[in-house]
């Protein structure tokens, strides 16, 4: 525990750099930078003490407060503090485009949303959970509302935070019914509570409403997309990255050691829940033209997968029994650590880009790769793992998440577990292609082809801050993706001690699965390397070149930069073929029209709106505004009408007094 | 005591009729004095020492000279006053005070039966009620003001009938509440005339934060 003070005395010292004059800026944002560096690497150092048995499960208790550090709490300190460390090495660099634009404020900001977001997991009781929660909340609030200066800045960050306070809410019900049916609000006699039978489902969906919505679940991802864009990339990356697995955290402590026996409606609700944000996140990214939208959808995606997964688990072990139930919270722990890894590279090359060119809207890119050879090369790596093809961290998590939807199928006893496991694979078959397509997109019209705007000509390299931290990221992505045992066992360890149900352990359940710890063999590793040798040594000795350059035939004509294919046209079919989900609005007029032929102008409008905002927020919004015109009626600013409430009061309470006496 | 009671609630009665400024001042500077003689009747019955009397001496120094001549102050400087709107109908907050006055002796009977002082403590609870009467139906803030001090007129009742006489460190206390209170009330009624050319308070409507 004494680590986790250091690391928080290590983010204190990042926020009192808000403190320095202004003339010392660069030199406050430069220790901010370092202090959360350190900061975030003890935690992770602290935190791999714990889960490897060096330090047992430590708690600290004042009064009524505590904070406590297990297993479970462990495997996302580590997160939190890996992404953490990657993304202040980025944010080193990366931030000085903020130089005389409140940077002091930003760095410390990200060292309190840094501190804030280690304490929610550390919090060992309701109160301090719920506090720390609240700071994690309106610091990451502040930091998307950082460019205030823009309207939609500002929007989506007041957006985002009445979001976040919905679910805050809907967390602080579910805590506090359990709390009022245990002897206090620690986490550890509130998992002895007394909650009857019906009263549990109460508080199960009320958790699950809070922490999907901070997860980004479909339907409550609105804020979402808006916030990840209007956010400076580094905040971004780690508002995906991790604060979404924190959700996650939340979620699995409250499932494992509150309301430890589940419904099967819960289960489904769950599993359901994940595979339908994992679906509509991913058509969504897919229709997108700014990147940073393109990402924040797809981590709507992955959040959806984990849940999936993560439902897919309960629902084993709510019906097969034997703690086959394991399979599936491991593929969701997994892939937790995979996506933010792949997130927080995917949205510093994103930042990379927006850095370069000035632009985040994607039909402005085209030929990156040659002004950006390494962002390139990183993003490379990041798109093939969000895409899940193989020798990629995303494969794994993805893998296993098939897996245990396959053990789900084989081990059902029921016609209906079948009909929803096969309904599981649809979606996440559908899912799946259409992230390949979407990161196809992506890295081509970024990276490949021609320039298509003057700021994508004259694009530069990153510094090498932001190299270093997507480089760091991009090993982690590509070492798991290759030899992913490492992770697997390290993870294995967390789920047999804190869930509350006995597991033989992870090994032992997916070998009697039938399916091996690795996710390659070894033999296939080795064909895989031995081939592609095989191809470079074939290739260097027939001193034959495969590759002849010239222009593409284009009919005699010189190719321009605007025959290529644009992103919008990229995904028409997929538009056309998802009519009836995306309700795309086109608008096409003539500018100008000399001739029926030639000497044409078009402008072509294409809307497509968010049908959730449409068809579930802005009547629920339209409702608010017609019941507070009522309200406005009481509240209507004269005081001789307040006055006359608190008198109405008084003589109400007299008379219930002299009746009820 | 009794009949100073009964003047009392008479006197309540006829300030919820008057609308002009002077007269209601005059009336308050009555009502208090039936307070200072009812403080200066408990003192007696206590028998005597000077610190029996002094709440009366107070009463009668604050309530009775110092408020109405700063309030008449005000109203002089208000000569000059826009009338904006005529007030709700008087007959309305006798009616009021009225049904106050019954609701009262019954909450009291049916709350504390066979109390000594029933009348007493009664048209203290009807002070209180008409006192929040006029602040809710007069919008002059002249008027308000006179509400706010029938109130707390009737709470000092209050106190005085169910305590027997409160410690007097108390007693000062509240004379300085009252005092400051009124201070602030009557500087913030010439601040408003200054702005809106009115004591008015239906021009204080905008919602402010």
């Amino acid at each position: 525990m004494n680590l986790f003070f250091l690391a928080a005395l290590c983010y204190s010292i990042g926020i009192i750099t808000l403190l320095f004059p202004h003339r010392w800026q660069k030199g406050a944002h430069y220790t901010a930078s370092l202090a959360a560096i350190f900061g975030s690497a003890l935690t992770a150092y602290g935190a791999g003490l714990i889960l490897f048995d060096f330090v047992q499960t430590e708690s600290l208790r004042w009064g009524s407060y505590s904070l406590t550090g297990d297993k479970w709490s462990a495997a996302f300190l580590l997160l939190t503090g890996c992404a953490g460390v990657i993304t202040s090495i980025y944010g080193a660099g990366y931030a000085l485009s903020y130089l005389g634009k409140r940077l002091r404020m930003l760095g410390a900001l990200w060292n309190l949303f840094l501190g804030s977001m280690v304490f929610v997991i550390l919090a060992g009781d309701a109160f301090s959970f719920l506090f720390f929660w609240e700071v994690m909340a309106v610091a990451s609030f502040l930091l998307v509302n950082h460019e205030a200066e823009k309207r939609v800045t500002w929007n989506a960050a007041y957006q985002y935070l009445v979001m976040t306070h919905i679910g805050t809410a809907a967390i602080m019900i579910a805590f506090l019914l359990t709390g009022t049916h245990s002897s206090s609000f620690a986490f550890a006699d509130m998992a002895n509570n007394t909650l009857a039978d019906g009263m549990r489902s109460v508080v199960f969906v009320a958790a699950f409403i809070g922490f999907a919505l901070k997860a980004g679940l479909v339907p409550l991802h609105v804020w979402l997309p808006n916030a990840h864009p209007a956010a400076p990339s580094h905040v971004s990356a780690l508002m995906s990255g991790v604060m979404l697995k924190i959700a996650l955290y939340g979620f699995g402590r409250f499932v494992f050691s509150f309301v430890p026996v589940w419904n099967y409606w819960w289960c489904i609700l769950v599993m359901l829940a994940g595979l339908i944000s994992a679906f509509l996140g991913v058509l969504y990214a897919q229709m997108e033209t700014d990147i940073k939208r393109i990402l924040a959808y797809s981590s709507v995606e992955n959040m959806g997968i984990i849940f999936a997964a993560f439902g897919c688990g309960m629902l084993l072990q709510v019906t097969a029994g034997n703690n086959w139930g394991t399979i599936g919270f491991m593929a969701a722990l997994v892939h937790c650590y995979n996506h933010s890894v792949i997130k927080v590279l995917m949205f510093m090359s994103a930042g990379s880009i927006m850095h370069a060119t000035g632009s985040k809207n994607l039909e402005l890119f085209g030929g990156l790769l040659k002004k950006l050879p390494y962002t390139g090369a990183f993003c490379f790596v990041g798109c093939m793992a969000l895409a899940a093809l193989p020798l990629t961290n995303g494969f794994i998590g993805e893998w296993m998440t098939l897996q245990s939807f396959i053990t789900l199928a084989s081990t059902s006893y029921g016609q209906d577990i079948r009909l929803w496991s096969s309904v599981a694979f649809i979606l996440l078959g559908l899912t799946g292609a259409l992230a390949l397509g979407c990161f196809v997109r992506f890295f081509g019209i970024a990276f490949l082809g021609r320039a298509r705007s003057i700021q994508a000509q004259e694009a530069h390299e990153a510094d090498r801050f932001m190299l270093l931290a997507m480089g760091i990221s991009t090993v982690l992505v590509l070492t798991v993706g290759i030899y992913p045992a490492p992770l697997l066992t390290m993870l294995g360890r967390v789920l047999p001690a804190d869930t509350a149900v006995y597991m033989p352990g992870i090994a032992d359940v997916l070998q009697s699965g039938g399916e091996l710890l690795l996710a390659y063999g070894n033999m296939l590793l080795l064909f895989a390397v031995l081939t592609v040798l095989c191809f470079v040594v074939v290739v260097h000795m027939t001193q034959k070149r495969y590759v002849s350059s010239s222009i593409t035939w284009n009919c005699g004509t010189e190719p321009t930069a605007r025959q290529q294919y644009s992103a919008t046209g990229f995904s028409k079919p997929l538009r056309r073929a998802f009519d009836y989900l995306l309700k795309p609005k086109r608008e096409v007029s003539y500018v100008r029209k000399d001739h029926p032929y030639f000497g044409r102008l078009l402008s072509y409008k294409l809307e497509i709106p968010d049908m959730i905002t449409e068809k579930l927020y802005l009547p629920l919004q339209k409702y608010f505004v017609v019941s507070s015109a009522f309200l406005r009626r009481l509240q209507q600013g004269s005081v001789r009408l307040y006055v006359s409430y608190v008198m109405a009061a008084m003589i109400a309470v007299l008379i219930w007094g002299a009746i009820y006496k | 005591m009794e009949f100073l009671v009964v003047t009392l609630m008479f006197i309540v009665f006829l300030q919820t009729r008057i609308m002009d400024l002077k007269r209601g001042i005059f009336c308050l500077s009555v009502q208090s004095a039936l307070i200072a003689a009812a403080c200066l009747v408990v003192g007696m019955s206590h028998g005597g020492g000077w610190h029996a009397f002094l709440p009366g001496v107070l009463t009668i120094a604050v309530k009775v000279i110092f408020i109405p001549y700063a309030i008449l102050k005000v109203v002089r400087q208000l000569s000059d006053e826009k009338e904006i709107a005529s007030d709700i109908n008087v007959n309305y907050s006798t009616a009021a005070a009225a049904c106050f006055l019954a609701l009262s002796y019954v909450v009291l009977d049916s709350l504390l039966p066979g109390s000594q002082g029933r009348d007493i403590v009664a048209s203290s609870m009807f002070m209180i009620m008409t006192g929040l009467t006029l602040i809710v139906m007069r919008s002059r803030a002249i008027m308000q003001m006179i509400g706010l001090i029938t109130m707390e007129n009737g709470i000092y009742l209050l106190g005085l009938i169910m305590t027997e006489g409160l410690p007097l460190i108390i007693e000062l206390g509240i004379f300085l509440d009252v005092l400051i209170a009124v201070v602030i009330l009557v500087i913030l009624t010439s601040r408003l005339r200054l702005s809106f050319k009115t004591t008015d308070t239906n021009v204080l409507r905008k919602l402010k934060g």
